[in-house]
């Protein structure tokens, strides 16, 4: 009996391996790996005689091992979804209406880009001309000169218009009476965490560890002046080993400024990769109408915004290679909660065959008011904008993609929004109920802080803080515990008005709150 | 007019003797608010005023001989009367000089030199500066060192970028000497010039110059006390930085004043092209590191306090005055911060919703500290606030603290060395 447990696991174990090994094939940095140990083995640390112990060693004494090792981290963070699903909560609920809404939406923006094309009459997309080529080449690093008329554009949408989307979601299975405003999410079953389980994953918040965030200036346990030195010390000490796994876990109490960029990178595993430069060239080859949405948002939004302003240029460039990077297409489109839709486009003037053909936008991602936030806080971390692009991208492909889309799932922005309810309706029922007097839903008063992750809202620095939490649980629920908890704090204000003018009015400058006690605070208590 | 100064008058001097009066020439909300919110009553300058919030010229008047005025020890005025020592563009460089001839002769090892004539090793913090006419024949030898670099003239007595030019060569200048109504004669010339080595390898920011506006306040300058206002900006250029001698005549390249760059094309109003030095810090750190980041917020600290000890010895020590003054600082490329100028009346305009907050609070801060904690101005009070009436501002140092810490270090009662410099 016991024979055979062990040869089933045997069995299961050569499976996973025979598996891993392909997958790690099709891998952005498989190529270089490969070429690195061929050269090990080629060297004179690895002998004929005795090869596997000698390769062994000489892959753990030259960093090797420690990247394959990444490499796997990087592998099942990106197999598995975040948090993975907790098997309770695929059970027999029937959840395929969030994927219809998914699908509608995805028809709506499609439907709302070609009518926006046709009443400008300009082309999906088209080779740019050679003029517009040589301006765009020549200002790529000055891109807010180059100049070119966007009055007529409007963003898609925004987050207001999505929010409308979430509302009108109906579940089939569930009796409304029918003059019952649509006022909540309570009806959409997925599964989402309580406090008490939120106590649980964000462990070192809720026992009171000495977090950067709170001040890092209080006195350390060790040898050290302040936490900060002592952070600082042990950061370093993370860097040299390279291992991202560890460095995930220290994220979990905060980052020290000078080594937060190194850290995010190595845990994303976003450094080293080279076409970044392709993708320029993409954007000089063609002109798709995303092009002028993107500077228009970035207009609206850096080109105004005190914290980001000074980035303006380098957030162009970045969000016309995001657009272009086909590689963002089919982490964002196969994920089972989005909709799947991909749009094709005939290059103006060319026949529709398939080599005039592309994927509409390359990286499947239709801009909306305020995308460009996703990427602005990363101006802060990294000089490099080649740096700066990786991280932002896999931040999005681990994380924001799905603020923006329906699904089901237990990080999308349908269970965000639930959590932030059910939190609110159990831990401050006395502003729930003051919300349903004035008829104001609760989401709506923070739909805006959940869809943009907090960026714009929060001070760069706190905003830091919060995302080195993202990164470190590996989660966003971090996001609706804080706006229920910004709610919480700011209860006796709220308490006093009663229009939604006015709630706003309370709740718009964010510019004085320390995230992380705050977070504390609502963890700790019970 | 009068009559509502005389409902004021009747007030102030009426049943409440302990009133504060306030008195201003400076038309501006964030003052007049700051003034109302503590309860304190508008007089005119007639009056009896307690506090009196005045441009240079009105304090100036109340000093000179002539006008024979009085203080008495229930007022205050924001500006001591010869200010001008630190603010105005030759004199501080005349000081500054002085000041570093002094503690050399001295021996003092801060004034040790650095590489090359006329190097300090810690005391150069302002770029090589020449009063012109004055110092003409020191100018062209120094220019002629190095004929490649690039120089800023600026007149005197001027100020949000009026009158400022570069030159990058020698023609340039006495062309513009030709042109100028008055030859290089000094008894004929009214208006003088600095001109200085202009900072052409600026730290950059998304490919921008910006310099760091500082608010500083001196409540006494023999002893030194000061305090630097937490809450700095940068102020962002809205054109992109190039050196190209096409571009040497474009100011909206070159000058960070927000009067010049308002003018811009680009100029944006929902910012004013203003970043918080605490974002800087944050970029920096994030960016450069710690350790160069610290150095050079340690290093801006060293040049105002230098500034401040280089006209110490000349300022007229008034009890009745304190005064806030706007540090412009150029940090270049290798992070050297590099002291431009001093302003004795920096701009209370708000050009954003941000400036007002700020500005209302600096405005706040800065009555917190000159009024002692009973609320009533007094100059016999020891100037020294309460640390929760600091606000947002850091005490940079107090001469008197430290030298009342050394007296009890060295007779032994007082162990720890923490010192009163930040």
């Amino acid at each position: 009996m016991a024979e055979n447990i062990e040869e089933s696991r045997k069995i299961s174990l050569q499976k996973s391996a025979e598996r891993l090994t392909e997958e790690i094939q099709s891998m952005a940095n498989y190529k270089n790996l490969y070429t690195e140990i061929q050269k090990l083995v080629a060297s004179t640390a690895v002998k004929r005689e005795d090869f596997k112990n000698t390769l062994l060693e000489a892959l753990k004494s030259n960093g090797l091992e420690t990247e394959i090792r990444n490499t796997v981290f990087h592998w099942v963070r990106s197999q598995g979804s975040l948090s993975a699903v907790s098997e309770a909560s695929t059970e027999e609920v029937d959840l395929t209406y969030l994927k219809k809404a998914q699908i509608q939406w995805e028809r709506r923006i499609q439907k709302s880009l070609n009518s926006t094309c046709n009443e400008l009459n300009v082309p999906l997309a088209r080779i740019r001309p050679n003029a517009d080529r040589e301006e765009l080449a020549e200002k790529w690093n000055e891109l807010s000169t180059y100049d070119i008329d966007l009055s007529q554009y409007r963003p898609l949408y925004a987050p207001k218009d999505f929010l409308d989307v979430l509302f009108s979601i109906r579940n089939p299975s569930f009796k409304k009476q029918p003059n019952e405003l649509n006022w909540e999410f309570g009806h959409i079953q997925i599964h989402v965490k309580t406090l008490t389980q939120l106590r649980h994953l964000y462990v070192d918040l809720t026992k009171g560890m000495s977090l950067l965030g709170v001040n890092p200036d209080m006195p350390s346990s060790e040898n050290f002046t302040n936490l900060e030195e002592e952070r600082i010390y042990i950061s370093e000490k993370v860097l040299k080993s390279n291992h991202a796994p560890i460095a995930q876990e220290f994220l979990k109490r905060g980052a020290p400024r000078a080594l937060r960029g190194r850290l995010w990178s190595l845990v994303l595993g976003s450094t080293d990769l080279e076409y970044y430069e392709e993708l320029k060239n993409m954007v000089l080859q063609y002109d798709i109408v995303i092009d002028k949405l993107i500077i228009k948002d970035v207009q609206l939004t850096a080109r105004n915004d005190d914290q980001y302003f000074v980035f303006e240029d380098v957030l162009y460039k970045t969000m016309l290679c995001f657009s272009r990077d086909s590689e963002v297409l089919a982490p964002v489109t196969t994920d089972r909660s989005a909709g799947g839709q991909v749009i094709h486009a005939v290059l103006q003037g060319k026949p529709a065959t398939l080599e005039n053909t592309l994927v509409f936008p390359p990286s499947g991602v239709i801009p909306f008011h305020g995308f460009t936030m996703y990427a602005t806080p990363f101006c802060y971390l990294y000089d490099d904008p080649c740096a700066m692009y990786y991280t932002f991208r896999a931040f999005y492909l681990r994380y924001w993609f799905r603020l923006h889309t329906v699904s089901s799932h237990e990080q999308g922005i349908v269970a965000l929004c639930l959590l932030f309810e059910r939190l609110l309706q159990c831990h401050e029922p006395l502003l729930w109920i003051h919300c349903r007097n004035i008829h104001i839903q609760p989401v709506k008063i923070v739909f805006k802080w959940i869809m943009r992750g907090f960026s714009g809202h929060l001070p760069p620095e706190q905003l830091l803080y919060l995302w080195d939490l993202i990164l470190g649980y590996d989660s966003l629920e971090i996001i609706p515990l804080l706006a229920v908890t910004i709610l919480s704090f700011r209860k006796e204000n709220l308490m006093q008005v009663n229009n939604q003018q006015s709630v706003e009015a309370v709740l718009a400058d964010l510019s004085s709150l320390k995230v992380v006690p705050l977070l504390q605070l609502a963890l700790l208590r019970e | 007019m009068s009559k509502v100064l005389n409902i004021y008058r009747v007030s102030a001097s009426g049943t409440d003797k302990t009133k504060v009066t306030f008195c201003t020439d400076v038309d501006k909300s964030v003052i007049v608010h700051n003034f109302e919110k503590r309860g304190w009553v508008q007089v005119g300058p007639e009056d009896d005023w307690n506090f009196y919030w005045a441009v240079t010229q009105s304090c100036r008047n109340i000093f000179s001989v002539e006008t024979g005025y009085r203080m008495d020890d229930k007022q205050l005025i924001n500006h001591f009367p010869n200010h001008y020592e630190l603010t105005r563009k030759d004199l501080l460089v005349k000081n500054i000089k002085r000041y570093r001839k002094e503690l050399e002769r001295e021996g003092n090892p801060l004034a040790e030199r650095g590489d090359g004539p006329g190097k300090y090793l810690y005391l150069d913090f302002i770029p090589v500066t020449f009063v012109l006419p004055a110092d003409y024949n020191m100018f062209v030898e120094e220019y002629r060192k190095s004929p490649q670099s690039t120089w800023i003239m600026k007149p005197c007595g001027k100020s949000q970028g009026a009158g400022i030019f570069l030159i990058n060569k020698l023609s340039k200048l006495k062309k513009w000497s030709r042109e100028a109504k008055n030859p290089f004669n000094p008894n004929l010339t009214k208006e003088s010039y600095v001109i200085s080595r202009y900072i052409d390898n600026p730290l950059l920011i998304g490919g921008k110059k910006f310099d760091l506006r500082l608010y500083v306040l001196i409540t006494s300058f023999r002893p030194l006390k000061a305090y630097l206002f937490k809450l700095g900006f940068c102020r962002f250029c809205t054109v992109k930085y190039d050196t190209s001698i096409q571009e040497l005549d474009n100011m909206y390249v070159h000058l960070t004043n927000v009067s010049v760059q308002k003018h811009g094309e680009e100029y944006n109003s929902k910012h004013g092209g203003k970043l918080s030095v605490h974002n800087l810090r944050l970029y920096l750190e994030s960016t450069r590191g710690k350790a160069v980041t610290e150095k050079l917020f340690a290093n801006i600290t060293w040049c105002i306090i230098h500034s401040l000890k280089a006209v110490a010895p000349v300022m007229a020590n008034d009890r009745h005055c304190f005064e806030c003054y706007g540090y412009d600082i150029i940090i270049d490329n290798d992070l050297k911060p590099w002291l431009i100028e001093v302003n004795a009346s920096p701009s209370l305009t708000s050009t954003t919703v941000n400036d007002r907050i700020l500005k209302y609070k600096l405005i706040d801060n800065i009555i917190s500290i000159v009024v002692p904690p009973d609320g009533i101005p007094d100059v016999k009070w020891n100037k020294c606030p309460p640390p929760e009436a600091l606000g947002n501002f850091e005490l940079l140092l107090d001469e008197e603290l430290v030298a009342q810490e050394e007296k009890e270090y060295s007779s032994g009662k007082y162990r720890s060395s923490s010192s009163k410099w930040k």
